[in-house]
């Protein structure tokens, strides 16, 4: 067992411990980005959402901007809605579901110079607050682990993804989480998910995605191919869905799957899950923190800058020519896999090592160069 | 799985006795060759770091095998030794029909 000093702003363990301000609206976005240059201390989330958006977007967008308030990494938010009854609406529904600090100011409402005043003045005691609280060592039940792989290539699937899997068994079997998404890159190893399934509601669920993802592609009228494995993937060497998928699956470990859950939909019980979402960095890594996860795995073959303004991401290659081209962009580099006979096991200990790290708040390469892309809105594939 | 055994970095990886393809752990130029566990592999094509090549010949229409499942279909007829690649391989995925 291994354990880490943790938050506890509500409950699950938080191994960051934000004030964010949060719009829930495109028109909102300056007033959002002056409070936060005003009040240090704080995370801006911004987008450019928020109106008129229908259907299987519009719960995405809602599951994702909830989940960021529910997330453990957050402390307090102020809401900076645009008009009353949206934004009320809001801060209700999040309310009910934490006893975490949640304010809001209104742009309708005096306009964007006063939201700012107003807000910034609630938030600069958020900070305050924020300031005062302290780690308690914990372990890893109550921790969710997102794992997501990108800027895949060859090597992704033999080695990075492999190791991300054995420590996926080892968050769980410690009673934590594990989240792993990219429907399209099931496409081609559905049946090899579909038997670890934990009953045949799930079974359904899997192939129900796939078929869904499969048909859009199709109703599209295009070929995946250059959408799906992209360019750099097809450069690194990757040919079809198929072996990106084969190669992408063993990320996930061997644990049972316990369930389907929507874009930014909350895990209800520990165990293995499966997210339903399209595939790009920044709007899977977005979709998983707002799950709940403290923490997202990049498995990497030929790299890819992404970050998250609220959940540390995690970077590990086994690509050598990557380490050498990339360093700037990655947390762990297990290239001896395919160096110098190091085992998957022995890397996933490497990997679970990183994790502890960076759960007691070593800085990861992504927090620090700055990159905290917000995608609330999957779309494609 | 398998990779060459030598005090040097491994230079290839067979991963299931089924696979049909081999990836590259080094870039081989046209001309050149190997052995992978006894079969000798001369190199038609360039083949960089990452890349497959093939093992055994696989005939049109016939599957190509990675991580022992089907990651698609011989386009054309792929000989020992040619780089197996979007050139010569389909996906049997979300093709547009």
């Amino acid at each position: 067992m291994r354990d880490y000093a943790a938050y506890r702003v509500d409950g699950r363990p938080g191994i960051r411990n934000h004030v964010v301000v949060l719009s829930l609206n495109s028109f909102c976005n300056r007033a959002v980005e002056l409070i936060a240059e005003t009040v240090r201390g704080t995370v801006p989330l911004v987008h450019p959402f928020g109106r008129n958006e229908i259907g299987v977007y519009r719960e995405r967008l809602e599951r994702s901007l909830e989940g960021v308030v529910l997330n453990p990494n957050v402390h307090s938010v102020l809401v900076v809605g645009y008009e009353p009854q949206s934004t009320e609406e809001f801060v209700e529904t999040v309310r009910k579901a934490t006893a975490k600090r949640v304010e809001s100011v209104l742009v309708l409402e005096g306009g964007t110079m006063n939201a700012i005043r107003v807000g910034a003045e609630k938030a600069l005691w958020m900070v305050i607050a924020a300031s005062e609280a302290r780690r308690e060592t914990t372990g890893f039940e109550g921790f969710v682990f997102g794992v997501k792989c990108g800027g895949s290539d060859a090597t992704s699937g033999v080695a990075s993804n492999a190791a991300t899997g054995e420590a996926v068994d080892r968050i769980i079997e410690m009673g934590g989480t594990a989240i792993f998404s990219e429907t399209t890159e099931i496409l081609g190893a559905e049946h090899i998910l579909a038997r670890r399934a934990v009953n045949e509601n799930v079974v359904q669920k899997i192939y129900r995605a796939v078929e869904a993802n499969e048909k859009m592609a199709m109703d599209a009228g295009i070929d995946l191919l250059g959408v799906n494995p992209v360019p750099d993937n097809i450069r690194g060497g990757i040919t079809t869905i198929e072996e990106k998928s084969l190669g992408a699956i063993l990320k996930a470990g061997t644990h049972p799957i316990q369930d389907v859950l929507g874009y930014g939909e909350h895990p209800k019980k520990p165990g293995l899950y499966f997210m339903d979402s399209p595939s790009a960095a920044s709007e899977v890594v977005t979709g998983l923190s707002s799950c709940g996860a403290q923490m997202i795995l990049f498995s990497t073959g030929t790299c890819n800058p992404v970050g998250n303004p609220i959940s540390p991401v995690l970077k590990v290659t086994s690509n050598p020519r990557t380490v050498a081209r990339m360093r700037e962009h990655l947390d762990l580099d297990i290239s001896a896999v395919l160096t110098s006979g190091m085992s998957a096991r022995d890397a996933g200990d490497r990997i679970i090592d990183a994790i502890v790290a960076i759960a007691n708040g070593k800085l990861t390469t992504a927090e620090v160069v700055g990159h905290m892309e917000f995608a609330p809105i999957p779309v494609g594939l | 799985m398998t990779a060459s055994v030598t005090l040097e970095p491994p230079k290839w990886l067979w991963l299931h006795a089924e696979d049909n393809v081999a990836m590259a752990l080094s870039d081989f130029t046209k001309g050149s060759s190997i052995d992978v566990e006894g079969i000798n592999v001369v190199f038609h094509d360039d083949v960089e770091y990452g890349h497959k090549f093939a093992l055994r010949e696989i005939p049109t229409g016939e599957p190509v095998i990675k991580f022992a499942e089907t990651i698609g279909v011989a386009k054309r007829e792929i000989r020992v030794g040619e780089h197996v690649h979007v050139h010569n391989v389909q996906s049997l995925r979300a093709r547009k029909q």
